[in-house]
């Protein structure tokens, strides 16, 4: 049994948080993680486990106080400059999915009163808080940007610990307006402020100033990163862009996003160079996909069906860097704005505007939107997208699923619609 | 003996009168709106600026039978919304405009559809923040002032003060009484029967509120006038409801006929509510000053409402559901939401744990819009009462 396998059984049978420090002590240990990294395929996915497992530590570690839970789409540069260890209960519900304990965590939430008809990734990180699996947070930082669920599971974790005071939501205006603007900003300014008084610093815009350069950078290389993929046929073995959120997001502002960016774009960049030395006219080309939301994290063929099949994603729609750079003179401002152009928060305009860039720059002969069970506001729009789609001939196929619960999604039907949807782009 | 069939006689008689909606309601039911309608879903959708545009502010209630909304959503979709768009895919010619609020992901993206697919009615939406502050007011009021503008656009003149402040009297008036008649309602449950509030508060949102407010006030005469002669005697000769369990019942968007027929039957005792269709609708007056622009008084209102589960801060609307059931002795909840409302679902977990310390037993129900499963939820609420 490999490493890997055997970490997952381990968890499987002491799902506790001693055990889960445990572990994370014994793997985060230099030599011992450097010695897992390199059991992965590619230097993208040895630095996105590391990075992820050192992460992982701070955020289970007491001497790394104050813990910060924060929602996907916060702008982690505040965490970094506020000196909080972010932890990301959404991301850690794909690992639940990843490492077999979903089951348990789902059937803690039910007993808990969270009904199925919710998103999966909410209801699974909160049976993981009910099982006190999770870090005790001394803040929660969330909003209302993307989705509803967020903004009331994370309550529900505040009331828990006792912290309702330390619970904060950042709530994002509908529209990118100057009123906007300033009341986000406003906002920002003012969990900041109040975060300050309570951890006993100055607020200084200087101490944006390192986290915000970091995440420029990131800024730069995941742009990079993107405009190498727009020719890119062949992709390092095991490489899936959509393992990528928790540095995309949770370790904007830190060395480690830019070095694990930096890496990808070198691996990447070697199968470019490859594949304009080979002669490309000998195959035949593969069909280029884009993808739109996110994947089941739990062991499942969709990506092996696609790779036998000759297809490729060439793009997800979650690593589109929808933000300009940031200015740590005006550090608020600065997060208000990264914060209303995702395109994921407002009309469904900003997510078309995206998706039809994305297929006309990656030649996208067709997309597929993975929808996941109880996500209102992506599958709310998924006929708007697909119309909009179908108007430049990139047909969608929208493929109903679970990204966390293996039992709330049929494999089998999935595979079906999967080659059926390949025909389709081969006929 | 005799006097007490007298007395039942006559408590019969007015209780059938006060519950004949077509009698009182008669204009309100008959009359053909002359002014265009601007049609809403949201109860935070401010109906004084669409009233002070000389429009007539019209709830949409949709369709309960859905055919071809299925394909714009998808399966597990707030089935109010679906209803709402299979009313506007048959009827929107009947609305001048649609106002939409975000106050979910549902109604977003509803709006989406609707400004997508819906070309020949202009279609708005009303950003509502999830706070409650100053600076959120200061924001919202900003928005209400855009969606003036909007409503302008479609007048084609300018709304003045004195139309809003005209608007503003006219609204809270019928806050006031739609407040006085639920008053009445939860103290003579005997009086006034469950599907007659319920319509009574439709007719509310969905008619011209100068005729609404007519009846209504004749209405609320009539039953005062009741209550000092015929009510006193006649209440102690019907199946007497007060000796049973006070319920107040939470949830969403709900106007299922069926389901208030079916609880008006089993003679439940309703003492409490917190719906989008009552008082989340009506509560709260807007306070007018001097000193204050109108569309910030406005904007304070809105905000500081009976909430929705989707503000921000759900300790203070677990802390009003625990005042109102101190206040009126409720001895249980009953849950009921309109399936895959998130801000409702996520909020019952902490719900359920606040009335487990309280000692209220609370049943939870999920109902689709537009397919009530009568006989499942008749005895799961028999027994939910039978254990009370």
């Amino acid at each position: 049994m490999g490493i890997k396998n055997r970490l997952k059984t381990g968890i499987q049978k002491n799902l506790n948080l001693r055990y889960i420090k445990r572990l994370l002590g014994i793997i985060a240990l230099k030599p011992v993680l450097y010695a897992y990294g390199k059991t992965f395929p590619s230097a993208s996915d040895k630095y996105l486990n590391i990075f992820t497992i050192e992460s992982l530590k701070k955020a289970y570690s007491d001497n790394n106080r104050p813990i910060g839970y924060g929602s996907l789409f916060i702008p982690y540069e505040l965490f970094y400059a506020l000196g909080i260890t972010p932890f990301l209960p959404e991301v850690m519900a794909g690992f639940t999915a990843g490492l077999g304990l979903a089951p348990q965590t789902l059937k803690e939430a039910s007993s808990h009163w969270y009904s199925q008809d919710l998103c999966t990734f909410h209801r699974s990180a909160s049976g993981a808080a009910e099982l006190d699996l999770f870090p005790r947070p001394d803040y929660i930082i969330t909003s209302n940007l993307a989705c509803d669920a967020a903004q009331k599971s994370f309550y529900i974790h505040s009331v828990k610990h006792n912290i309702e005071k330390n619970y904060y939501l950042i709530d994002v205006p509908y529209r990118y307006s100057e009123g906007s603007i300033r009341y986000l900003t406003a906002q920002i300014k003012n969990i900041c402020t109040d975060i300050c008084s309570k951890t006993g610093k100055k607020l200084d815009i200087s101490m944006f100033e390192e986290a915000f350069g970091l995440s420029n950078e990131l800024r730069k290389w995941a742009i990079e990163v993107g405009s190498l993929r727009k020719n890119l046929v062949d992709y390092p073995p095991s490489f899936n862009g959509l393992n990528f959120i928790l540095p995309f997001h949770g370790l904007a502002g830190t060395r480690e996003a830019v070095i694990l960016y930096k890496e990808i774009y070198r691996d990447l960049k070697k199968y470019s160079d490859k594949q304009h030395k080979e002669s490309l006219g000998k195959k035949k080309p593969a069909k280029r996909i884009l993808w739109l939301h996110l994947k089941p994290y739990y062991r499942n063929e969709i990506f092996d069906i696609l790779y036998r099949e000759n297809c490729r994603v060439v793009f997800e729609e979650i690593n589109h860097v929808y933000w300009p750079e940031l200015d740590y003179k005006k550090p608020f401002e600065s997060l208000a704005r990264k914060m209303l152009s995702n395109f994921l928060g407002g009309s469904i305009d900003k997510r078309i505007d995206v998706t039809l860039k994305a297929a006309h720059d990656y030649k996208a002969d067709g997309a597929i939107l993975f929808s996941h069970w109880g996500c209102r506001q992506s599958n709310g729009g998924a006929r708007i997208i697909k119309d909009n789609l179908k108007k430049i001939n990139v047909p969608t196929l929208v493929l109903d699923g679970d990204c966390v619960d293996q039992n709330n999604s049929s494999q089998g039907q999935v595979k079906t619609r999967l080659q059926g949807f390949i025909e389709i782009l081969n006929s | 003996m005799t006097q007490d069939i007298r007395d039942t006689e006559n408590f019969d008689k007015t209780r059938e009168k006060i519950n004949d909606i077509k009698f009182f309601f008669g204009n309100t039911l008959t009359s053909e709106n002359k002014k265009a309608a601007i049609g809403w879903f949201c109860t935070y959708t401010p109906e004084e600026l669409i009233i002070a545009g000389g429009f007539i502010s019209v709830r949409v209630f949709g369709r309960k039978k859905i055919i071809k909304s299925e394909s714009y959503f998808p399966i597990n979709f707030c089935p109010y919304i679906k209803s709402g768009w299979e009313s506007l895919l048959a009827d929107a010619d009947n609305f001048k405009a649609m106002i939409f609020t975000n106050s979910c992901d549902g109604m977003r993206r509803f709006f989406d559809i609707a400004s997508k697919y819906l070309d020949r009615v202009p279609s708005y939406l009303l950003d509502v923040p999830h706070l409650k502050n100053k600076d959120s007011r200061d924001f919202f009021t900003g928005n209400i002032d855009d969606m003036k503008k909007f409503i302008e656009k479609l007048k084609g003149e300018k709304i003045d003060e004195e139309e809003i402040e005209n608007a503003v009297k006219l609204i809270n008036k019928k806050r006031k009484l739609l407040k006085e008649y639920s008053n009445i309602f939860y103290k003579s449950p005997n009086l006034i029967e469950i599907p007659t509030y319920y319509k009574v508060m439709k007719l509310s949102m969905i008619s011209d509120p100068k005729i609404f407010l007519d009846d209504l006030e004749k209405y609320l005469g009539f039953i005062g006038s009741t209550d000092k002669t015929n009510t006193k005697n006649g209440i102690s000769l019907q199946p007497d409801r007060r000796n049973s369990p006070a319920i107040m019942i939470i949830g969403n968007f709900i106007a299922e006929d069926k389901l208030w027929e079916m609880l008006s039957k089993m003679n439940l005792k309703l003492a409490s509510e917190d719906l989008c269709t009552s008082n989340r609708y009506f509560g709260k007056q807007v306070v007018t000053d001097d000193n204050k622009d109108l569309l910030e008084s406005i904007a304070e209102r809105y905000l500081n409402k009976p909430q929705c589960m989707r503000m921000a801060d759900l300790g203070s609307k677990l802390a009003e559901i625990e005042n109102n059931i101190v206040k009126n002795n409720i001895k249980g909840v009953i849950f009921i939401t309109l399936k895959f409302c998130d801000n409702m679902l996520y909020s019952f977990p902490l719900l359920k744990q606040r009335l487990n310390n309280m000692g209220i037993p609370v049943l939870y129900l999920d109902i689709e819009y537009n397919n009530f499963s009568e006989g499942q939820i008749k005895t799961r609420v028999q027994a939910f009462l039978e254990m009370l």
